[in-house]
Formats: C-alpha cells, structure tokens, sequence
C-alpha cells in the first residue's frame, strides 16, 4: 500500500506523547515488527502496530485516528510479552482508541457501544450484570434493529438462563441492577482520576 | 638425554572390558619398552600416585594408553624433565569402534588392532622425542615495552603496562598525546544506567602519563626502523633517538572515511550544512549546537555498500545516537531524525539507542537506497524510502544534515580497491586487492625489518590482525600487538578493553622470549626449530612460508631463525624439500616412523588402513569430542595429531603408500577469508601442496582419489563420522595399494 | 490457608459454574476464602472505550485496598481477565512511586488507601504452587482415566508477567489434569487467543480464533477442553451454534473448568459441586462413564 507522500510533522507525536495514555512509550519502538506478526488477528489489520507507531512519528494524524486497526485488540498479551523493548503495545492501542472515541471519531462502532454501555454500568453501579448490559448493548441499534438484535441473541440468552448463568430481567433496569456499597465513593475517585488523565489536567 | 622408559594402561572408562590387555602389553614390550604397567583408573589419585612413584623412581619417558592428550593434563603433568607420550585408546580406539565389526574372524579384534596399532605408533614416538631446552637470547632479554600512538589505546596501553610493572616508551607523532579523543565532545554513556553522556576526561589521563616515572614519552616522534625479535627490538626514531624494548603495541588508530567520495550519493560538498559526524563532533566540542531547530543523521553514509566501505565499522551508530542526544541536550524542542538500514549497537549501546529515544529522537528505516538530499528556500530536505510505511517520505527544513562516515585502517595507502574489491568481477577484483595489499603491506609505521616485509600484515580490509575470533590484538609478528581502531573499527570503551588486553599480551611475549617458550596458540612450548645447515640448498621456502616471518635470510639466501619470534606451528619443517628443520619433540623422521609402525594388513585380509593426519587445534577436538558423543566410524582409521596441516612433510604421504597403507586423508582447520587456522595459513599450505601431488602420484601408479584433504571447524562434531565414511567408501572403491605388502 | 477471593463480574453470571466449582474444590482442600467485601469491576479487556488508563487502574486499587483492609492476604482472581486487570495494576504500584502517589490521592476522594505489596494470584497458581499436585493427587476418588483433555490456558491467564508459569508454554493445568488421571492431549493452541473481550462485537473477525482452538482440540482425539477462565469458557462454548453457521463447520466441543473436572474426580456430587449442569454444551456424555 502506497500513501501520498508527505512530509514528517512532529505536531502529531507530540501530541500522542503528551495526551494518549502510555503514548510515551511509542518512542521506544524500533520497528521490528514483532509485534504484528505476533498479532492474533493480523490478518484483519491494515497497518498493524509496528506500523500504527510509525504513523504517529511520521505525524500522520489522519491514518492513524481512522485507522479500525486501533481498535481491533483483544488483549491477548502476545505482542507485550515478545516485545524485546517491552513497549506497553496493548496500552497505547487502548490509549488511542479512547482518544479517537474522545474526539467523536469511532473506530469500530459495535465495540464501541458495547464498551460504552460497559463502562457505563462501571461507572453507575460499581460492577457489570452481564444482563443488563447486552440488553441495553442490542438496544443501542435503535428500538427496530434493536429488537432484531434481542430476538438473533435470544436463543443465547434463553440457554444462559436456562443454565443459572444469567438472571432474569423483563428488560433494562427491570429489576434494577444491584449497585455496590461505596458507589459514591467509587464515583468520586473515577471523576479524579480522570481528571488526572494525560492530556486532561488544566 | 637417557631415557628410563615404562607404559602405563589405563582400565578406566570401560578400556578394560573392550580390549585384551594381555596382548597389549605385548606389543609394547616388543615395541621396546620392557616396563609395562596396567591401572584400573590412572587418573585417580592413586593412578596418579602409582605413575608418580616410578618417575620418583627414575622413570623420565612415559607412554600412556588411556584418553585423549586433550584431557586430564594437569593429572599427567610430572614436570619438565618427563617426557609424556599419550596414546588416546579411549577417544581413537574404543568410544568409536563397534564392539563386533563386520567380516570379522574374532569378534573385537579390528578394535584390537587399532588399539595395539596406537600404542606402536606411541611407542616410537616416545622413542624418537626428547626433551627441549629453551632457546636463550644471546644478548639480555628487555622486559620493556614500546607503544606507539598517543590516542586512547595508546594511553591506555601504556598506564596499563606501567601499572604491572614494566617501563614503557611511548611514541606519538603529533605534539600532544590524545589522538582523537581530544577531537571528541563527549563520549557517549559508557556506565549504567547508560543515559548520561560522559566525558573524554584526556587531561586527566595525560597528567597520569606525565606523573608515571615508568612511562617515557616521545611526541613528534615516529617509529623509523624496527630491528630483532622480542626480548631484544632495536626502535629508531624519526628524532634520532633510539632505544631496546621486549615488545611493541601498535595503536595508531584509524582514518575517517572521506566525504568527498560521497558528493553523488549524499551531495556532500554542494552545501555546508551537510556535514560529517567527525564534523559534528567539531561542532559539539566548539559548543554550537545551540541553534539546531532540525537535524537529521544519515547512517550508513559509504558504508556496508561495496561502492564505499563494505563493512560496518560499529560505531557510527553510537557516534549519531551521541550527538543526536547532543543536540537534544542544547536544544529539546530539537527535531532529531536518524535515518538508518539497520541500527547497529554492540555492547551496552543498545541502552544508548533506548535513552536517544526516550528524548525523542526519530527513527526512520530507510533499506539500501541512499535519501535523497536538497535544498530548498535556504533549508535542507531529504526524501527518503520509509521502510516501515512502506512509502517515500520527506522530512522538510533541515538545518543539517550529518552524514554518519566510517572508519578506514589508518595507512595512507590504502584507497577504494581492497575495499571496494568484494563487489566487483572476481577476477579482477583479485588483481587490484593485490595491487593495494602490496602497496599497503610497503608502507608501515614500525619500519620492520623483516624478511618478509616492513608492515604487520593484514588480515581483511587491510586491517592488521592474525584471527578474527580467537586471538584479538595478536599480529602475525610475533611480540607485536595491534590495539583499538588500529585492528579494526571499535569506539572508546572497546579501544581501551583492547589496550589493557594487548598490553598484557605484549609482557606476556617477553616473559616468553626470556624464557625461551611459545607464545598463543602453543603457549609454554619450549621446543624451536633447529636447522641442520650443512644440508640448506638455500630455497628460500622456509623464510618465504612462515606465517610469522620468523626467519630472516643473510645475503645468500641462508634462513636466519629468530626463535623468539616462533610460535612452533612447523610450517617450516613442512616446507623443507631437504627435510633439515626438526624440532626436539616433532619431527620428518619420528611422523614418518610412526607411519611405518603400523600394521598393514595382507590384501586378502581385505581390512583396509588409512592415516588421517589431524591438525591438533580443530580436528583433533573435533574427533574427540565425536567420540565422546557416541559416533562411530571405521576400525581401519589411524590418526596422528600434528600440529598444523601445515607442517605436514610430503614425504609422510609417501611413506604410508609405500608401506601399504590405502589412504591419506589429511584433516584440518576451515581455510579461505574465514579460515580458523591458529597459524593463519596451515590449511591453506597443506592443500596447495596436495594439489601438487598428484603428478607423484601418478608416477607411483597410484589412484589420486587416495589422498584427500578436508576441512572441518572445532565444533562440527556431527561432520566427523561422515567425512571419514565418505572416505572410506572412496577407498573401497580406489582398491587395495598395489604396494601392500612390498 | 487463606485467601481472599475476588469473584469478578462473570463469576456472578455467566462464569457461575466456575465459582461453584472453584469453591467446593477449595473447600475439599482445605483452602478457605473470603469474598473481598464490596468489590468491584476491573474494568476487563474493555475498560478502555469509557475510562483513562488511570480510571481503570482506580477500580483495581480500590479492590487491592479493600483487600488490605481484609487482611491482606493474598488475593485470588479465578478470572483470568480480572487476575490480569488487578495483577497489572499491583505491579505498577509497587514498581512506579509516581503512580502510587496518584493513585493514593485518588483513592483518598473515597476515604480508602493502599500501601502496596499484596500479592494477585489466579486460581492455576494457588492451586499448582500452594495446595501442589500431591494433595490434589491425594484427593482424586474418581480419577478421569481414559478423559481426553484439550488443555487451554488462554491469554491472560499466564501473560505478560508469567509469574508462575511459562507464557508461551504453561504446564501448570496439564500437570493438575494429570494428576487428576486425565490424559492430557499435546495442545499447540494453550495460549491462543479467543478474541476475549471483543469476541462478542467482533464475532465475525474473531469466529476463526476460536475454531481453530476447537478445530485443534477435536483433531487431537480432546473429548473436551478444560479452560481456567470464565471469558474462555463462554467465548468457546455458548457461541457454537453461531460459529458453526459463520465457520460453516461442526463444533459441537464441551468446554468445562478445570475445577469443574476437579470437583468430578474428587467424587463430588456432579452438579451440586461440580455444576456440570449449568454447561450449555453438555459434557455429560463425555464424562458419563467415569461415574462408574
């Protein structure tokens, strides 16, 4: 694949080393490539990370923030472990999917809404119920699609249940989930750090 | 002297159950030595003390028939006045022979007679050596060192020899000692955690010089002629000054690679922001890095590229990874970029690489083409391939451009074509690398007065070395040793490793020519060369063949031995037509006897022999090592360890084929560019002289095909069986010798 | 022997036959746990989409800090997603003072602090290293003679730390299947990926991870695979149905704990203990005549 030629820009690096979570730690690659062909789903990438790091030195802002690439990671740790400079490579992929998402640009939209309802539930109640949050997860689609979704998972759904691996809920909130005792607290201390986050102190 | 003889078996190691000890013993005794004694183990204490009681008893020749003289050394140490003769039953007879071998009468005999065989041939060996009395210089031998080159080896070279004990004389051509460590900014990190840049500290090493009372210095001075032999150099200075000493240490550093030759590639010369990193160092030293916003290095600039330096000189990288932290250090918001194929970082620089990026300088992969470099409104831009991207790329208002040179030996001499030579048509390559080793091998900062040539002689790329891997500083002028970029491309912190190593290899050489033995690879050898003179045609093949140009020739072409300068390798009792060089423990006469000592057997007997000549520092390893890892080979095997292929006397070929025996197979050490022979060129003797043999041959009417050469390298194990079976089978196929049984 | 137990989302739900079974091997071993009081999420693979990596590493402070106010025992993750989540951010705790102090000051907003030095430990550790195969071996009633076992590990189960077992070829499970009278099938894909956190929003991409690791297991004669984490056991067993339509293959592979096979050779009740029950791809045939 050949882009346009283009000159470096160091505005983009700084940026990432500044404001995306473990960022610094794209500076350290050395291009091996390691951690691409490690990669389980490296068939699936377009630059891959070697090459994801190399954009951001190179300052090409819009390939790597449209790149579907940056959120494609499943967390598997091979590419952190056979690093031989030990860059936190799962990380900063983390790092600049949150910092795409923060910017309205949307990598991979179903993880991105599942995450979100995810995060969400974090957030309101201090744990996951792993049935509420597919249920509002397939209503993210919109109320038509959202049923299509529901009726495609039902089948799925119905054995969980079935099985004692999920409770029973008429729908979102319906009971509503259990929230842990120190959720204020939990709350306050996630408002904080993420003042603390790079990129967003001041 | 009067030899006490007595044999010592070994029983030890399962020798006892595969042989018939009886019988042995018989064949020493009708070998000539009545005392024969068996040991269920006699490297024991008890063995030993058992052995250790004759010699307090008398004996002083010994032959032992046990395991391989590569082991248990110390053990059968019983001082200088014994002679130890050791026929290795273990590693040659028994580990690799079968038990039962095919067509045989009576099971294990073809062990049998391969062991009876060894002890025969050790026997007469005994019988023929003696034991050496070290050679002695004439004049007193100096236990003084000479260092020439006032950089960071030589300084180190000679604080390190001063600090052991010995006087120095230090010879710089420049007015101040220093070299191109006082052209350097700072050096770069060198100690853990390897992240802060580091300096030079020459003052303080000057001042160490000039308060050693043991060091004596001479700047402006250089080296006009070299005389004699360690333990007694007469040096000549360019002042007029002269002075002995026991041992030289050559550190005269390198050249930088020049720039000029890279105006088509990297537009070096069109505009005076593209500079070298010797350049930038200037710049740094000068502190005007200041006002650097961008900069960008180019690696590899005439170098690893068969046009310009095809090797790697190792340090470039490091030198960009210095300054470009340099910069980073004058100015942070500095844009940095480093354009290179590979970065190289040997040793700890890779923590160097590590910290350059940690400050943010950039890597850009750029593959073989060189960047494309031009100017553009008063700025410099470069176009570069970018690897990773799989794209061209452009890196736009530049204001340098640093282009990371090598490093050249340091002899004016030398230009393009032994370097450039590898790339080009082979045979005319050949010519011109010719042509500038010999104008390379005429110029020289010692002035030796060598038979052979003025210059130490080089190695590859007309670096002066003697082995790439297994012996560092050493030179082929025995007592002289190369240290730093001298021997070939290193930074600091390696050239001062170096100096304190050939500092100490050059005490070492005069301890060793005041005591009359060898230096590395047959260290603590006492024998030497002597030359029966009365029978010298003068053919000069001896001076011509010595690796370590050790002999000398009057007016008439006589060989003048400087044994001091010997390292014992007998290339020239290999080389003699007259067979006049022997030494007190190696010789024509005592291989040859042992040849002759074997049993060949009738040709309806249909049990083949062959002897493999096994040069003692690859092969011989090798085999023993084989043996001791379960291969098995032929019974019909007999080797005899010499100590280079090189030595190997054509006459030895021809006694074996007139004694009957079916083939010879000569087994030594890797030869070409990457040979391993510890006498440089042994190997490459040996199969030179074969390839002239076989006109003798043919006059013998006798097949070629039974005389072979083979290379093998110390720890190609897995090759030792098979080389030899395919000989064998060459053997089968060639037939019985004609002259069995004659 | 003690620990603290960190259940975890998925132990509460989907992965609720991993905590029974977790606790009644624990209990036949003699190993007592305590549930970490008021934990909760780790933030898992996906953590990342709504929080800062500081946020994630919040939430696992605040469990290690209710863990020291516990007692500080060692903590047990049976998740290995979890496990990962929490070992990580313990790590950079004690590695990196700057980040210590942060978090403290964050984990001061909720009246809570952490001083450092508890140990995570996931089940596989507790069990091979603590407890060891002797008195594993000791408690088999039922070996699983003639059981075919596909052992899979999974990613975050050993990596990145590799703290008590190889991350590129643990041994840690096959040596407890051993020990358990299995036979333990030679398993190229232990630590491949299934897609974890993703898989179930990215099915389509990852639908070939995982039937490779089922396609590899069948191929080797596995009668089942025996997992340690409950993102695992779901991602290899409750989708088959689906992947088979995506992979246009035949799966049909149960895939059970490993602890869920302990409680069976241990002689426990099969479903009270060993909730086999609560397998959708049932392993009931498979394991039918052990129970002899």
């Amino acid at each position: 694949m050949v882009m346009a030629t283009k000159a470096y820009d160091k505005s983009f690096r700084e940026e990432v080393y500044k404001n995306v979570d473990s960022g610094e730690d794209v500076k350290l690659c050395m291009q091996c490539g390691v951690c691409g062909i490690t990669c389980p789903l490296r068939d699936k990438m377009t630059h891959g990370p070697r090459q994801i790091w190399s954009l951001i030195r190179a300052g090409k802002r819009d390939e790597v923030m449209d790149s579907p690439d940056i959120m494609l990671c499943t967390s598997c740790y091979t590419c952190k472990v056979r690093c031989p400079r030990g860059v936190k490579v799962i990380d900063i992929m983390h790092g600049l999917a949150h910092y795409a998402l923060e910017q309205g640009i949307v990598p991979r939209a179903e993880t991105a809404k599942f995450g979100k309802v995810f995060w969400d539930s974090i957030y309101k109640t201090g744990r996951v119920d792993e049935t509420e949050v597919p249920m509002r997860y397939t209503l993210t689609a919109g109320p038509i699609h959202g049923l299509f979704n529901t009726l495609e998972m039902m089948d799925i759904g119905r054995a969980l249940l079935s099985h004692k691996r999920m409770k029973f809920k008429l729908g979102p909130g319906i009971p509503p989930s259990k929230k842990i005792k120190g959720i204020k607290g939990l709350k306050k201390m996630l408002d904080k750090a993420q003042a603390m986050s790079p990129g967003k102190e001041g | 002297m009067d030899k006490n003889q007595a044999c010592y078996l070994c029983q030890g190691c399962g020798l006892g159950e595969a042989l018939n000890f009886e019988k042995l013993q018989e064949v020493v005794e009708e070998a000539g030595i009545g005392e024969v004694k068996t040991h269920e183990q006699l490297c024991s204490p008890e063995g030993v003390a058992f052995i250790q009681g004759d010699v307090d008893g008398g004996v002083n020749a010994i032959l032992l028939g046990a395991c391989s003289c590569r082991v248990k050394t110390n053990e059968f140490d019983f001082g200088p006045e014994v002679i130890v003769e050791r026929a290795s039953l273990r590693e040659q007879a028994v580990y690799p022979s079968e038990a039962e071998y095919e067509g045989e009468e009576e099971a294990g005999e073809d062990r049998q007679m391969l062991a009876e065989d060894y002890l025969r041939m050790s026997a007469v060996k005994l019988a023929k050596s003696d034991v050496p009395v070290p050679f002695q210089l004439e004049e007193a031998p100096e236990t003084s060192v000479m260092v020439v080159g006032g950089g960071v080896a030589g300084i180190n070279a000679a604080l390190a020899a001063a600090k052991a004990g010995v006087d120095v004389f230090l010879v710089e051509k420049e007015d101040a000692l220093g070299g191109f460590l006082g052209k350097m900014a700072k050096l770069a990190p060198e100690n853990p955690p390897y992240q802060e840049l580091e300096d030079t500290h020459l003052e303080a090493l000057v001042a160490e010089i000039e308060g050693n009372d043991k060091i004596k210095v001479y700047t402006g001075n250089t080296v006009t002629e070299t005389k004699g032999a360690p333990g007694n150099f007469d040096v000549t200075l360019s002042g007029g000054e002269s002075f002995r000493c026991g041992a030289i240490v050559q550190a005269t550093g390198w050249l930088p690679y020049e720039p000029e030759k890279l105006a088509e590639e990297l537009a070096y010369g069109s505009n005076d922001a593209i500079i070298t990193n010797v350049d930038m160092e200037a710049k740094a030293k000068a502190g005007d890095l200041g006002g650097i916003g961008s900069v960008a290095f180019i690696q590899c600039a005439g170098s690893r590229d068969q046009n310009h330096l095809p090797y790697c000189s190792a340090v470039c990288c490091t030198v960009s990874l210095k300054q470009a932290m340099l910069v980073k250090e004058a100015n942070p918001e500095a844009a940095v970029y480093v354009i290179y194929k590979d970065i190289r970082t040997p040793g700890q620089s890779e923590e160097v690489y590590r910290e350059a990026q940690r400050k943010g300088v950039v890597f850009i992969r750029r593959g073989e083409d060189y960047p494309k470099i031009s100017e553009s409104g008063g700025k410099l831009a470069i176009e570069t391939a970018d690897v990773t991207l799989n794209d061209t790329v452009e890196i736009d208002e530049l204001d340098l451009v640093v282009l990371a040179t090598g490093m050249k030996p340091n002899n004016p001499r030398v230009v393009e074509p032994p370097l450039v030579a590898l790339g080009m048509d082979q045979e005319a390559a050949k010519k011109v690398a010719a042509e500038a080793k010999a104008a390379c091998d005429d110029w020289s900062v010692l002035n030796l007065k060598y038979r052979q040539g003025p210059n130490l002689p080089t190695l590859k790329y007309a670096y002066p070395d003697s082995h790439f891997i297994c012996f560092p500083y050493e030179t082929r002028r025995t007592g002289i040793y190369a240290a730093g970029t001298v021997r070939r491309p290193m930074r600091v912190t390696a050239a001062v490793e170096d100096a304190t190593g050939a500092a100490l290899k050059a005490i070492q050489a005069t301890k060793a020519a005041a005591g009359g033995f060898a230096v590395h690879p047959r260290s603590g050898d006492m024998s030497f060369p002597e030359f029966a003179m009365q029978r010298c045609t003068q053919c000069k093949r001896c001076t011509e063949e010595c690796p370590f140009g050790a002999i000398n020739e009057d007016e008439k072409a006589n060989p003048l031995p400087n044994p001091t300068r010997c390292r014992r390798c007998g290339v020239c009792m290999g080389a003699c037509p007259e067979r006049i060089i022997s030494f007190k423990n190696y010789s024509v006469d005592m291989i040859g006897s042992m040849i002759k000592s074997i049993e060949v057997p009738e040709e309806d007997e249909e049990k083949p022999r062959v002897v493999v000549l096994v040069c003692e520092n690859d092969a011989l390893p090798a085999i023993d090592m084989a043996a001791r890892a379960g291969h098995k080979w032929s019974p019909y095997i007999r080797f005899i360890p010499v100590r280079c292929l090189g030595s190997i006397n054509l006459v030895w070929i021809a006694d074996a084929l007139s004694s009957g025996i079916d083939g010879v197979m000569l087994f030594g050490c890797r030869r070409g560019d990457d040979y391993q022979c510890h006498f440089i060129k042994g190997s490459e003797l040996a199969n030179v002289r074969m390839s002239k043999i076989s006109e003798t041959l043919d006059r013998l009417v006798l097949e070629s095909d039974r005389v072979r050469v083979e290379e093998i390298s110390f720890g190609e194990v897995d090759k030792v069986p098979q080389i030899i079976a395919e000989f064998m089978e060459t053997i089968e196929e060639v037939g019985p010798n004609p002259y069995k049984g004659f | 022997m003690t620990y603290l137990l960190y259940p975890g989302c998925s132990l509460e739900a989907g992965g609720s036959h991993y905590e029974v079974s977790v606790e009644a091997v624990f209990k036949a071993l003699q190993v007592e746990l305590k549930e970490i009081e008021d934990w909760n999420c780790c933030g898992a693979s996906i953590h990342y989409v709504g929080g800062t990596e500081l946020q994630t590493k919040t939430l696992n402070a605040r469990n290690l800090a209710l863990a020291q106010k516990q007692g500080g025992y060692d903590i047990i993750a049976p998740c290995s997603s979890c496990y990962i989540q929490m070992v990580k951010t313990a790590h950079e705790f004690d590695e990196e003072p700057e980040l210590a102090a942060e978090l403290n000051q964050i984990l001061g907003e909720g009246g809570l602090s952490y001083s450092g030095g508890i140990k995570v430990r996931h089940v596989l550790d507790v069990l091979y290293n603590d407890v060891g195969l002797e008195r594993i071996k000791a408690a088999v009633k039922k070996p699983l003679t003639g059981l075919k076992v596909a052992p899979y590990y999974g990613c975050q189960t050993t990596r990145p730390y590799g703290e008590y077992d190889s991350v590129e070829e643990p041994t840690s499970m096959d040596e407890i299947l051993a020990a358990l009278g299995a036979e333990v099938i030679p398993f190229e894909h232990k630590v491949k990926c299934c897609g974890s956190g993703i898989f179930f929003t990215e099915m389509d991409t990852c639908a070939p991870l995982v039937g490779d690791i089922i396609g590899e297991a069948a191929a080797g004669g596995a009668a089942l695979i025996s997992v340690p984490c409950p993102m695992c056991q779901m991602n290899l067993e409750i989708y088959q149905p689906r992947l088979e339509k995506i992979l246009k293959t035949e799966l049909d592979m149960p895939v059970v704990f490993v602890t869920q096979l302990m409680a069976l050779a241990f002689g426990m009740d099969p479903n009270k203990d060993a909730a086999l029950n609560r397998n959708i791809v049932s392993a009931n045939e498979v394991l039918r005549h052990l129970a002899a």
